[in-house]
């Protein structure tokens, strides 16, 4: 997943279990960007399907 | 350099480094084949593949690190795919980047040179960038870079045969130097003659990572200097003091400058019809004299348009003017008069504050709709990359109020949920830019809601919206100057990459606007029934009335009917719970143009509510936060009294 405010690259680990240390975290269905700081909203597993992996990133992925 | 393999040793190791998606792991797949493993890296949950190629009659180890953007870390991938740099052994470290994005990425290829590893450079999607209309002088390159430069487009097979020859003929030997200003200079001298030590890394990338405030290298270099250590603290700290907090920036825009210098006469770009047009937009939406045009185009067809008029005003007046008052409630009503004989009973359902009539009403028929096309707009606007941009546009006039660009990421958070955006704050630099965020987000930033109603009811009134947007301008801007001087500290700076400017993805809008909508319906519904439930038993004990009362004083300063009072004790709830109360004030045709404009304005300004305020507290500490909660009230009611007295006096919207 791309940070909606610098495009960099938030890592799996602090999508699938939130960045921690702020007192909402885990319940707050946001993903802090540990680049910049901005609040992604974290997707539902009902709406993930519909995030495109070739619209996610903000670069074309190659891999 | 302690861990550099030896070229005779029987199994030599490379390393591919680089940004997320430039291809990395489709180079190691093209190298190792099939045979590969994936694990993760000792005492992290990071996973790295791991692969063996057959070249030349040698056999190379490959392993895959994690995206990196710089060699200073700040993500746990970026610190591991660091600590292999550092740790590993390695023969060759192969650095991947995009084509596409030289001068965004060929600063990492910096710091890796002048950390004196062994680097091979891949320009990879060769391919995408060729179809741009660029063309990549790689022979250039590599005699400016003084390292093997090789171009590729591994998804199509391009220039892997170069690259497996580039690997069996790797010469370590051959680096070059790269000069920075004269001052750094003199402070990566400073400091890096006093490393001694063996390490992985040349003790200029250390002097400068150590004056970049590197912890891990810190910790990495009072180990292996042991009593050198205090020197070499001293000396950091002073040239630290004497640069003062924009070293990191300086530093950065010093490795930008060798970077374009590095580029001229590399890169060629067809000229078609000129610069692109996102490009040419892009430059635009940051300079002041186009770029503040283009955001109050973007807010009068984003917010004013379509969240006042479309989502309060035609969808509000559908859901809660035709489903819920003419329908849904007189239906609820009816029955719980039919089936319902307790009085208490009847009013806590669907009685004046009802759970069903006011509650459900409010968060499903009002504050919904609202939302859901603020949230619409925003994810819009959000996945243009419009964000960043602002942030460079805004940042000459954050200076002024004592923040800079980086504060609009809390500032656009707050018109989603204030009480989230505080929490935001910490991300910024200092102590001093996190308090006045705070002061500003509490006072004049009003959440999506808010704002959705306040627009909505003051589009139908000629002149009152631009009093409201003037009055809130005004106010934000001199709080937030006047914050900047009585509140002690430094002034950091300000520097971002700009990510590309793209047309918004409708499958990512989508699913970013239903993410948010039913996050912010989950935790409002149980907050407004729990609202009514409080405003219904303060009406039964008479403890309503009595707060009314008390508050008649106050909205007779304001020049306010009575009445208005339910809906400044609605904003402690929630601020969208009092715009919607404010809605009913007005629907209900008890407000003036000139009352509707101050009630407004004040409602605005006034408290943040209890989950903001609890998140002040929690940010700030008690002292903190009660200073804010005070002076904004204060300032809420002062503000909305001087306004009255104007627009009285002065006869506008009477």
């Amino acid at each position: 997943m791309n940070c909606g405010f610098c495009g960099k690259q938030i890592p799996t680990e602090v999508v699938k279990h939130g960045c921690g240390g702020c007192p909402m975290a885990g319940g707050c269905r946001k993903i802090c960007c540990p680049h910049c700081g901005y609040e992604n909203p974290a997707p539902p597993k009902f709406l993930q399907r519909w995030l495109k992996p070739s619209a996610a990133p903000r670069e074309d992925d190659p891999a | 350099m302690a861990v550099t393999t030896s070229p005779t040793s029987p199994e030599r190791r490379i390393i591919l480094v680089g940004n997320p998606n430039v291809g990395k792991s489709v180079l190691f797949n093209a190298l190792t084949g099939a045979y590969t493993t994936v694990s993760n890296y000792p005492g992290t949950s990071v996973e790295i593949s791991r692969g063996h190629a057959e070249l030349g009659g040698g056999r190379y180890a490959i392993l895959d690190t994690p995206g990196m953007y710089s060699l200073l870390p700040i993500t746990e991938e970026e610190r591991v795919a660091r600590e292999i740099l550092l740790k590993e052994q390695h023969h060759l470290i192969i650095h991947v980047i995009d084509a596409r994005n030289l001068e965004r990425m060929l600063p990492m290829t910096l710091q890796l040179i002048e950390g004196g590893l062994p680097v091979m450079l891949v320009v990879n999607i060769l391919d995408e960038s060729e179809r741009l209309g660029m063309t990549i002088d790689i022979a250039l390159l590599q005699e400016k870079l003084g390292v093997p430069v090789i171009g590729a487009a591994t998804t199509r097979k391009r220039g892997l045969k170069e690259i497996r020859e580039a690997i069996v003929g790797f010469d370590g030997q051959r680096r070059a130097v790269f000069g920075y200003a004269s001052d750094l200079e003199r402070d990566i001298l400073k400091v890096g003659s006093l490393l001694h030590g063996d390490y992985a890394l040349h003790p200029r990338a250390l002097a400068l990572l150590l004056l970049q405030r590197d912890e891990e290298v810190a910790r990495l270099v009072a180990v292996t200097e042991g009593g050198g250590y205090a020197a070499i603290e001293a000396a950091v700290n002073a040239v630290v003091f004497e640069r003062r907090s924009d070293l990191h920036l300086r530093i950065s825009l010093e490795r930008k400058r060798v970077c374009r210098g590095i580029l001229e006469g590399v890169i060629q770009q067809e000229v078609r019809s000129g610069i692109p047009f996102g490009e040419r937009l892009s430059g635009w939406m940051m300079n002041p004299w186009t770029g503040f045009p283009i955001l109050l185009v973007a807010l009068y067809f984003g917010l004013y348009k379509f969240v006042g008029g479309f989502g309060a005003g035609t969808i509000v007046d559908l859901l809660e003017g035709t489903l819920f008052e003419e329908i849904i409630n007189p239906w609820a009503i009816a029955q719980a008069d039919q089936l319902i004989p307790w009085y208490w009973l009847h009013e806590l359902l669907v009685g004046e504050y009802g759970v069903f009539t006011l509650g459900v009403r409010y968060a499903v028929a009002l504050v919904l709709p609202i939302v859901g096309t603020f949230f619409l707009a925003f994810s819009v606007i959000e996945d243009t990359g419009y964000f960043p941009r602002l942030a460079m546009l805004v940042d000459r006039i954050f200076k002024k109020i004592g923040l800079n660009g980086r504060a609009v990421i809390p500032m656009v958070l707050g018109f989603g949920c204030d009480t989230m955006a505080t929490m935001v704050t910490r991300t910024l630099e200092t102590v001093r830019e996190r308090i006045i965020a705070t002061v500003l987000l509490a006072l004049a930033i009003p959440c999506s809601a808010q704002l959705g109603v306040i627009l909505g009811l003051l589009s139908g009134v000629p002149g009152a919206l631009m009093v409201w947007t003037a009055a809130m301008l005004v106010i934000f801007l001199v709080i937030g100057f006047l914050a900047a001087r009585v509140v002690p500290g430094e002034q950091p700076m300000f520097y971002m990459e700009i990510p590309p400017l793209r047309l918004p993805q409708l499958s990512n809008v989508l699913v970013k606007t239903l993410t948010r909508m039913q996050w912010y319906f989950l935790e409002i519904f149980p907050l407004f029934i729990i609202a009514s439930v409080i405003l219904w038993a303060g009406k039964l004990t008479g403890a309503l009335a009595g707060m009314v009362n008390l508050m008649r004083p106050v909205m007779d300063l304001l020049g306010l009917p009575s009445e208005a009072a339910a809906a400044f004790i609605f904003g402690f709830f929630r601020r969208d719970f009092g715009a919607a109360g404010l809605y009913d004030l007005q629907t209900a045709g008890l407000l003036s143009p000139v009352q509707l404009t101050v009630a407004a304005v004040t409602l605005t300004l006034f408290v943040p509510c209890v989950a903001q305020f609890l998140m002040m507290k929690k940010e700030r500490g008690w002292k903190v936060s009660l200073g804010i909660f005070g002076f904004v009230s204060l300032l809420a009611f002062s503000s909305g009294w001087a306004l009255n007295l104007l627009l009285l006096a002065t006869g506008v919207l009477s």
